[in-house]
């Protein structure tokens, strides 16, 4: 049984329509992205696994039982993407009072969470307005994550975490999978999503407009590379492998790169390069790539 | 439910004392002025120069000014009111619209706890948030009658006031608990309930002023909020008490229904 299954989920909020019949499912063990610009209708989608919306078609359901049954979130975790803690409680308070909600599911994770993402009890002992929003993140981590879930539903999970915890998440993450837990994990972030997911979704406007494996979105999206030369940029540049299209301003070359950069790489290692920047694709880019391969060319 | 009913406690019990002592302080004073004062004398003197509008209106409400009347109006002042609808009107207000606006149900909601146990949890604790209050401001009526040797009235008339005064709250929580399903920020619901329960409160004090408005009575709740009849005269309408039961009921349930059908946050 698949621990999250949609189904031609639709939903309109009045004249705007947020979800356009967007299917997938999540298997135990798997680490799914979902991708998409802000917008895209990542948050109503979760919001209607956790039954929060009402979807207007379609079904969505978690562990085979109907997502707006309290039942089906027996054995979640989740993370809001707009975290908002009762500001008057203490961190201690915060995490009790949502562990008493699943007594059958006590906290055991919750100190080694405490540890992994380098939260204290002097911390917890403070009122939750008092906290900075990268620990009030952290908490929020360890409320989804303290009653070891089956299934984590994490809504922009590092928004507002240093590069140090982002890391140390990533391990919980991996953790998590490596115990046959099931994780969504929804982003804006390619190169997060990138860094845990097997397999992602990615959501444009309501719609999924790919469902792949991280190895096939990799082949499949076209990267730009801007190389700078100390001399003359060297022919033949445009025909290695992958590259799509090329341009050349004076010492400068730009190369549309697709898939397995190694080709190009080799190429230009032949020359002597002064700057190079290749940086990661921006969500736009996968969409052209996919979808709109026309506008790319123009 | 019980995890959600002590959350409500632990962020308002300050609050809710607050009140209860403000209201029993209240009455218990009520109790000491009619025990010190001349009551019936100075109600001559006042009635004496009075304009013939508010000779009616002291007529009607201190029904001659004995003891009795006198703490029965207590229990109609506009502190006991507002005290009382301090509570029926933020608690609920709180509930869903606050909870919105704070944007914490979104997060409470994800557990595994249905809308209707939610719900649920919020009107229990209302119910005994002002079931308390009430209770601490008769105990000051008591007291205060026991201090000072009053013995206006027995215990019995002090529950029927108890059960009479509870639906009127409650009725002004659930019309407020039913803005509060379809609002989203506790500020705006509030001023509802502030409004349903001055305008409701007015309009009774006018029918009862003005023989051409009588008519208005039925229309306001606090038109079947009957402390003067219950402490003077041992009578509580079943009427009343249906009425305020039956608005109370209305409003609750219509919640219950918009917030299962609502989409949150």
């Amino acid at each position: 049984m698949n621990a999250l299954d949609v189904r031609d989920l639709r939903k309109q909020f009045g004249a705007v329509e947020a979800l356009r019949g967007v299917s997938f499912s999540v298997a135990p063990g798997e680490v799914f992205g979902y991708l998409g610009p802000n917008g895209a209708g990542k948050t109503t989608t979760l919001r209607i696994l956790l039954g929060l919306v009402r979807p207007s078609a379609g079904s969505a359901s978690l562990f085979g039982i109907d997502s707006a049954a309290p039942a089906s979130r027996a054995d979640i975790g989740f993370l809001p993407g707009d975290l908002r803690l009762y500001g008057d409680m203490t961190g201690d308070a915060t995490l009790d009072f949502f562990a008493r909600f699943r007594p059958a599911r006590p906290p055991t994770l919750r100190p080694m969470l405490m540890d992994a993402l380098n939260i204290d009890a002097a911390t917890l002992a403070r009122r939750v307005k008092f906290l900075s929003h990268g620990t009030r993140q952290k908490l929020g981590l360890i409320v989804a994550m303290q009653h070891d879930p089956a299934l984590l539903l994490l809504d922009e999970p590092t928004n507002g975490l240093d590069p140090l915890v982002q890391h140390a998440f990533r391990g919980l993450i991996a953790g998590f999978a490596a115990r046959g837990r099931s994780v969504l994990f929804s982003s804006h972030v390619l190169s997060e999503v990138e860094a845990v997911c097997k397999r992602v979704a990615i959501l444009r406007q309501g719609e999924i407009v790919a469902l792949e494996t991280i190895e096939h979105l990799r082949e499949k999206v076209v990267r730009k590379l801007t190389a700078r030369f100390r001399g003359e940029v060297p022919p033949g540049l445009r025909e290695a492998a992958g590259v799509t299209r090329g341009e050349v301003r004076g010492r400068e070359a730009m190369l549309w790169v697709q898939g397995d950069p190694n080709a190009v790489l080799r190429a230009l290692a032949a020359a002597h390069v002064e700057d190079l920047v290749f940086p990661e694709p921006e969500l736009e880019d996968i969409f052209l790539a996919y979808y709109q391969p026309e506008r790319r060319d123009a | 439910m019980l995890n959600i009913a002590r959350r409500q406690l632990e962020r308002s019990w300050i609050f809710l004392l607050a009140c209860a002592l403000v209201l029993g302080g209240f009455e218990f004073l009520l109790c000491a002025m009619v025990a010190s004062v001349d009551v019936e004398g100075a109600f001559g003197e006042m009635t004496k120069f009075a304009p013939p509008v508010f000779r009616a209106m002291i007529e009607q409400t201190l029904m001659g000014g004995s003891p009795a009347a006198v703490l029965a109006f207590g229990w109609n002042h506009p502190v006991a009111h507002a005290l009382l609808s301090a509570v029926a009107i933020t608690l609920p207000a709180r509930a869903i619209a606050g909870e919105v606006e704070n944007g914490a149900i979104e997060l409470v909601l994800a557990q595994p706890v249905s809308r209707a146990q939610y719900f649920g949890a919020h009107v229990l604790f209302g119910l005994c948030a002002l079931s308390a209050v009430l209770a601490a401001g008769l105990l000051g009526t008591a007291v205060g009658q026991r201090v000072f040797s009053l013995n206006a009235f027995g215990a019995g008339r002090l529950a029927e006031l108890f059960l009479n005064a509870l639906l009127l709250q409650l009725a002004i929580y659930g019309l407020t608990l039913l803005a509060s399903a379809f609002g989203r920020e506790a500020g705006r619901v509030a001023l509802f309930g502030v409004l349903v329960a001055v305008l409701s409160y007015l309009v009774n004090a006018i029918a009862i002023l003005w023989s051409k408005a009588a008519f208005l009575k039925p229309y306001s709740l606090h038109g079947y909020f009957e402390p003067r009849e219950i402490l003077v005269q041992g009578h509580l309408a079943a009427g009343s008490t249906l009425v305020l039961a039956a608005v109370a009921a209305a409003a609750i349930g219509l919640a219950l229904i918009r917030l299962s059908r609502r989409d949150l946050p």
